[in-house]
């Protein structure tokens, strides 16, 4: 399935839901006074929140090159 | 929780709330102002959130609690309060040669640009070793203790500088070629194994 057919919702909703799970282990981290509160949050919450960003910025790249494509 | 962590707890929220509505309304960008909200919400803030985060666990990390937070330096954090002058991490401890709640950082952090980034990579090796690998009997530091951590405060010091003896070596010392605690001078450190069997100092004793 080519990326552009995914359509720009369902990539809304996937970037929103990965923002939120990374920002919820981000506020776990910060609760949990261990060495490993600062791995959780480096390799599992940053990672989820920078996906939910790439997701999104991707959505702007095929959302804006879209009508380009029906130009003929 | 200190007034920075409720700062960022509180922005967290605030971006959940935010990417929550397009998790439910996606539809709200057909507008101009839905699609200024979704840049703001699901790529300023997270980034902002990541970046105060990091900020904020690397300030933390330079917590002497945080140290000894982690089983395997219980002993180390204990060998801080031994009622002896003698024992140099707790002479500069109880009287605050260096600041008490950021000793272990005080000592053991490397005082050059990527410096701190160099600390965190060693700490990611430890706990690799920690939970991953097998873990070291004896504790000891990659590469040897490095005199400039003690000159990074002593140096220029006149108790330091007029010393006969220090004034002597100072090359061999600024060059590390003779070491501060290896060298018979000022040997008597953490010595962990022994925390059990010494005086130990409580505060407002």
């Amino acid at each position: 399935m080519k990326l552009r057919a995914i359509g720009i919702r369902k990539f809304l909703r996937v970037s929103s839901a990965l923002i939120i799970l990374g920002l919820l282990v981000e506020i776990v981290s910060l609760l949990w006074f261990h060495p490993l509160s600062f791995v959780l949050f480096a390799f599992v919450g940053a990672t989820l929140i920078g996906l939910g960003i790439l997701v999104y910025l991707a959505s702007l790249v095929f959302a804006a090159s879209a009508p380009n494509e029906n130009r003929g | 929780m200190t007034g920075t962590t409720e700062i960022l707890v509180a922005l967290i929220a605030v971006t959940i709330v935010l990417a929550a509505v397009f998790l439910v309304r996606p539809s709200i960008t057909a507008g101009v102002t839905g699609k200024i909200l979704a840049f703001v919400a699901l790529a300023i803030l997270p980034a902002l959130c990541i970046d105060v985060g990091m900020s904020e666990h690397m300030q933390r990390s330079e917590q002497t609690q945080f140290c000894i937070s982690c089983h395997a330096m219980e002993t180390h954090g204990q060998s801080l309060y031994i009622a002896d002058a003698s024992y140099i991490p707790a002479n500069h401890f109880q009287n605050h040669l260096v600041p008490a709640d950021t000793a272990c950082y005080a000592c053991h952090t490397d005082y050059t640009i990527f410096g701190p980034l160099k600390d965190k990579l060693q700490g990611l090796k430890r706990i690799y070793m920690q939970y991953i690998s097998t873990p070291p009997k004896v504790i000891v530091i990659s590469g040897g203790y490095s005199n400039l951590q003690c000159l990074h405060c002593h140096a220029g010091a006149r108790g330091f500088e007029e010393n006969p003896i220090h004034s002597a070596m100072m090359a061999s010392l600024t060059s590390n070629q003779v070491s501060c605690i290896t060298s018979g001078c000022h040997d008597t450190i953490h010595n962990a194994d022994q925390v059990g069997s010494l005086k130990m100092w409580s505060p407002g004793q």
